[in-house]
């Protein structure tokens, strides 16, 4: 029901809950069905719904359904990706099995936490939140959302390919076995790159989010498929997310260098950028003179957000008057 | 390491070639990397604009210390039989000095971490095979250590090295002093001031060098290194230096306070230095370089017996980078 769960940790960034009325619902719904279903109901009240999009098949080890998803998923916006992501649901990948236990580490880690509200907060109300209903951000909350910006994920086909039949038969498909062991194949829609080896193993890179990640390997299975191999979808896992966003003013390396050495490296005769190795959460965040920030080695959207919200405050620190 | 009397008239028994060619001759027959030097010694500390004349002969310094060790490194991989001069040959001429190896390998390591991050931040159409470049400088590295030269296991260690390097941090705890003041405009400069390096010149370097004369040619790692050691080579000057000059000052300023204590450990016949007095925030002299040289060759000297034991050693110079 809704009235048990708190959507919103108070602090959180106003904008992005005021662009997806119907966000709030739909991930409600994933959270009270961790478990993988075949069926999942709709939120419809606010017109948007993200659950039909996912196709009806379970995850692990089915049958691809060729009664495949329609293409309008290539054109969601990236608010809408973010939104669908954030659901606990089986398909997207995300919280992978244990929605429970997430939300369990999560709420221990307090205030601190920057998870996008989808656990509850031991520090706000457990009311119902009304979607349209802005919340004042914490002074200290950034209000940058970093922007994903390529998704590494692998499957596994679960048979053995030909790999020269694939690369004669397929479209947009190359293979260079002195080069490279595996075939490369392009989709435009969602705009990926997928190398798949003789093992049946496949890495899909490029997707700008969790669900088109999935989805474009999905459509690499399909591909694999119709030329006539068994290919499953077996055990898919994003393995890399990669986001940047930009702080808006002049940071002082040197400052930041001296004071957190452990963390951090910096050689700009090598690479204009600063090298700070996160350990918790443990992401490697690229910060550059200019204020704009790279991050990468998230496995999960969420320590992509919180590792922003560690830096933030550190990086205003610094900031070059 | 070895003994050296620089001066600026050289009078040194080093193969005449080498030792003898001044910045002036330089600047005629080779490439010159002045004006990079003087962007490279503001980002290393010293005046928003250093002299001319100051970086004339951290050129020639530099270039000096290069040719030699280039050299030496050529005798090493011909005794090897080798027909390149390879990381080994360099990394042998360095054996002495832990610090400066430590320094190196965290180098190397960077580098390596550095292109590892890339390739996975790019969305690579173009896949290699995972390791050939990603390891690929370290892992050559701690093997040439292995063979060539670690009985004790400590050199491999050194890789592993987790302690601060007073030299690296004294560096760093200087720029951040000297960024502290700067606004916004003077920052930038000052930041793309620090990307430059001899790496980013890789053929002007290789020109500047001139390897004609070496019997066998350094490979790609060795003329990594090699540009790292210019670059080191330079930071030391400009450390050393710029601590020669805050002596002289507070010789004549009575404010004492300036003297950075921990570092103050040589004999005292510094020359007084004329601008020093006159400008005592300003750029570094080219007296206080040879100061510094001065006192580097002095602290670097090794007995005479040791000299003649060492396959290496020929006329004795003292590296700054090694």
């Amino acid at each position: 029901s809704i009235s048990s769960k708190c959507l919103v940790c108070p602090s959180y960034n106003t904008d992005f809950f005021v662009k997806d009325s119907g966000f709030i619902l739909g991930e409600e719904l994933g959270l009270q069905s961790p478990t993988p279903q075949a069926e999942k109901p709709v939120a419809t009240q606010q017109g948007v719904s993200y659950l039909s999009e996912k196709d009806g098949s379970g995850e692990l080890g089915e049958e691809l359904d060729l009664s495949f998803l329609p293409d309008e998923l290539g054109t969601h916006n990236d608010t809408e990706d973010q939104a669908s992501a954030l659901e606990i649901s089986q398909d997207s990948g995300v919280f992978d099995l244990n929605s429970q236990n997430s939300m369990a580490a999560y709420t221990q880690q307090g205030a601190s936490t920057s998870g996008m509200g989808t656990m509850a907060s031991p520090f706000c109300q457990m009311t119902p939140m009304t979607p349209m209903t802005p919340m004042t951000p914490v002074t200290e909350r950034s209000g940058i959302i970093p922007q994903l910006q390529n998704i590494v994920s692998t499957v596994n086909l679960g048979c053995p390919l030909d790999l020269k039949f694939i690369a004669l038969q397929a479209r947009n498909a190359e293979y260079n076995p002195k080069r490279f062991a595996a075939v490369i194949m392009r989709i435009r829609e969602p705009r990926t790159t997928a190398l798949i080896f003789s093992s049946g193993k496949m890495v899909c890179t490029g997707a700008k989010s969790e669900e088109q990640s999935r989805l474009a390997a999905r459509k690499y299975a399909r591909v694999v498929q119709k030329l006539g191999f068994p290919a499953r979808f077996l055990d898919f896992k994003i393995q890399n997310m990669v986001a940047s966003c930009d702080v808006f003013f002049p940071i002082r390396l040197e400052g930041l260098v001296l004071t957190h050495q452990q963390f951090t490296s910096y050689e700009p005769e090598l690479f204009p950028g600063l090298i700070y190795r996160m350990v918790k959460p443990r992401i490697v965040l690229l910060i550059f003179v200019s204020g704009k920030v790279v991050l990468t080695g998230a496995k999960e959207r969420a320590e992509i957000y919180e590792a922003f919200e560690n830096i933030y405050p550190i990086l205003r620190g610094f900031r070059k008057q | 390491m070895f003994i050296i009397i620089f001066t600026v008239v050289m009078s040194s028994p080093m193969a005449g070639s080498v030792a003898s060619s001044s910045s002036k001759d330089r600047s005629v027959s080779r490439t010159s990397f002045i004006p990079e030097l003087q962007s490279m010694m503001f980002a290393l500390g010293d005046a928003r604009r250093p002299l001319h004349e100051t970086a004339a002969l951290v050129e020639d310094i530099v270039h000096t210390q290069l040719v030699a060790m280039l050299h030496q490194a050529c005798e090493g991989a011909l005794l090897r039989g080798s027909r390149v001069i390879s990381a080994e040959d360099i990394l042998f001429l360095m054996r002495r000095d832990k610090r400066k190896v430590a320094r190196l390998l965290k180098y190397l390591q960077f580098r390596d971490y550095k292109s590892k991050l890339m390739k996975t931040l790019e969305d690579d159409d173009t896949p290699q095979e995972t390791g050939t470049d990603t390891q690929a400088k370290r892992q050559k590295l701690a093997q040439d250590f292995l063979v060539w030269m670690d009985q004790t296991g400590e050199l491999l260690s050194l890789a592993e090295r987790h302690e601060v390097d007073p030299v690296k941090q004294e560096r760093l705890e200087r720029l951040e002093r000297q960024t502290r003041s700067m606004d916004q405009n003077q920052y930038s400069e000052f930041c793309e001031s620090r990307q430059l390096s001899f790496a980013k010149k890789a053929s002007k370097f290789r020109d500047w060098l001139d390897l004609s004369s070496l019997e066998v040619k350094p490979n790609s790692i060795a003329m990594e290194i090699l540009s790292y050691l210019a670059y080191e080579t330079v930071a030391q000057i400009v450390d050393l230096s710029l601590l020669v000059k805050q002596e002289m000052t507070a010789k004549t300023n009575p404010i004492s306070h300036l003297i950075s204590a921990s570092y103050i450990q040589y004999n005292t016949h510094a020359e007084v230095c004329a601008a020093t007095v006159e400008q005592p925030s300003g750029a570094i002299q080219p007296c206080h370089i040879r100061e510094a040289i001065r006192r580097y060759n002095c602290r670097h000297t090794v007995s005479p017996h040791l000299v003649s034991c060492t396959a290496y050693c020929r006329s004795g110079m003292a590296f700054l980078a090694c």
